[in-house]
């Protein structure tokens, strides 16, 4: 019994590990996904002036996937079902900061207001912020992510033998 | 479409206190009462329906006129920037929405309007059979004749073209008919609109359109709206130069008055129109005024 309850604990200890991992590594998948999004806006918006709900329907699976359900949240809000708004906008997503969050929705806001040069340029700033975001969470997924499975394990191992 | 672009509460009085399908055109002006243009008649949008009295009207705002803007671009303005350039957004169903702003110009050249301030909301009808009164007169032994629709703005012009196109197929009259639908109003995307013979090239100047469409679709009949500049005038030249006959309208309150157009002098001059139909809002849009000949000889009324 002792042994099993031992096994249990190593296991609860690496999957906390493995949630502080999985916040590091969705977060750098996010913002990946964003800087994608924003070049395919930049690309579809000069070549054929597409639509955005086109663009978001049109998306690649991939990108659909890390995007966390925004994708979804910003056609409601073109469909006329929800409000712009912070709360609806990021109501799936609980990894984001609030700094980003701001920016995030400030890009968002800004989506389809302005004239195709001025929307580009917006979407090209933007991208330079984004690009900032994913450098930094890449780092943090490379140097805590990993960590965070390791100290799991440790933790275990650490409990396991002062049980013993 | 009306329910894409318009604020939700703006849209259920509509809905459920006026006919919406009695209304010509919604103006909005910022901070100023919303107007409703109902056949002949104007009256204000109140939370009750519509009213004569100034004090219950319903205030348009800056932000609801940009929002509506925004709505009917498809939350994508960059998209139908050179429609906004020119003035107007046209929706999916040839809804049209006139604006009024700041035009950004950069070295003599016009980028863009901001500063919304303004919008004229023109909600286009199928009013079918409403061509059938002049019909007879615009056909010719093997096809129509030149004709040009002669109305005030809002007066059933587009909507005029649009049952004559459609007519000519119910008539049976198998003519190769293009569309040039400049500002994208006469296509309204409902079924058979504009008969079963035509083809449409939409969003292009009509010099281009005509000289495109006479080499690449052969049709016997170019119809479109709105002659206003010298180059439209030049493309007609050139259209029934080529053998293709012509429908399409202006704005004028009487043929006197664009005879006194020195744009019309050559039209005028080389008899290039067979037919002229006036239409006025006397008696509500597309009220039938006169139809006459290339003599200003009246047919008709």
């Amino acid at each position: 019994m002792k042994y099993i309850l031992l096994i249990f604990l190593m296991f609860v200890c690496i999957f906390i590990g493995f949630i502080f991992s999985k916040k590091y590594s969705l977060r750098a998948n996010f913002f990946k996904a964003i800087i994608s999004l924003c070049q395919k806006f930049d690309i579809e918006i000069n070549f054929s002036r597409e639509r955005l709900k086109n663009i978001f329907l049109n998306l690649d699976d991939n990108i659909k996937k890390n995007l966390k359900g925004i994708d979804k949240n910003y056609i409601s809000f073109i469909d006329k079902e929800t409000p712009l708004d912070k709360v609806s906008l990021f109501s799936n997503i609980n990894f984001l900061k609030e700094e980003e969050k701001d920016i995030l929705f400030n890009f968002f806001r800004s989506l389809g207001r302005s004239d195709l040069e001025s929307q580009s340029k917006e979407i090209k700033n933007y991208l330079v912020k984004f690009n900032e975001f994913s450098q930094k969470t890449s780092l943090d997924n490379k140097k805590y992510g990993s960590l965070s499975i390791k100290l799991g394990v440790i933790a275990g191992l650490v409990l396991i033998v002062l049980f013993i | 479409m009306l329910e894409k672009i318009l604020p939700n509460d703006i849209y259920s009085i509509l809905k459920n206190r006026v006919n919406i399908n009695s209304i010509n055109e919604i103006r909005l002006r910022s901070d100023k009462p919303i107007l409703l243009q109902i056949g002949s008649k104007r009256t204000f949008l109140s939370y009750g329906g519509t009213t004569s009295n100034i004090n219950d009207a319903i205030i348009a705002s800056k932000i609801m006129i940009e929002d509506i803007i925004f709505r009917a671009s498809e939350c994508s303005i960059y998209s139908v920037n050179e429609q906004i350039k020119k003035g107007f957004i046209v929706t999916p169903g040839g809804m049209r929405l006139g604006l009024g702003g700041d035009l950004i110009e950069e070295n003599a050249v016009i980028k863009t309007m901001s500063n919304f301030s303004s919008v004229n909301i023109r909600l286009p009808h199928e009013i079918k059979n409403c061509s059938l009164s002049a019909f007879d007169y615009l056909i010719g032994e093997e096809t129509i004749y030149n004709s040009l629709i002669i109305s005030p703005p809002g007066a059933g012009k587009t909507t005029f073209l649009r049952d004559f196109i459609r007519q000519l197929s119910d008539h049976n009259y198998a003519f190769n008919v293009l569309v040039l639908d400049e500002r994208g109003e006469l296509d309204l995307g409902t079924k058979n609109c504009l008969g079963s013979f035509t083809d449409k090239i939409s969003f292009a100047k009509k010099s281009v359109g005509f000289e495109n469409g006479i080499r690449a679709l052969s049709p016997h009949i170019i119809v479109t709206d709105e002659l206003g500049q010298k180059e439209d005038i030049d493309a007609i030249l050139y259209a029934v130069n080529c053998g293709v006959k012509i429908l399409a309208s202006v704005h004028s309150d009487s043929i006197e008055s664009l005879s006194r157009k020195p744009l019309f002098d050559e039209i005028f001059k080389n008899k290039v129109f067979q037919r002229y139909v006036l239409l006025s809002m006397r008696n509500g849009p597309g009220t039938l005024e006169g139809i006459y000949n290339e003599n200003f000889s009246r047919l008709r009324i």
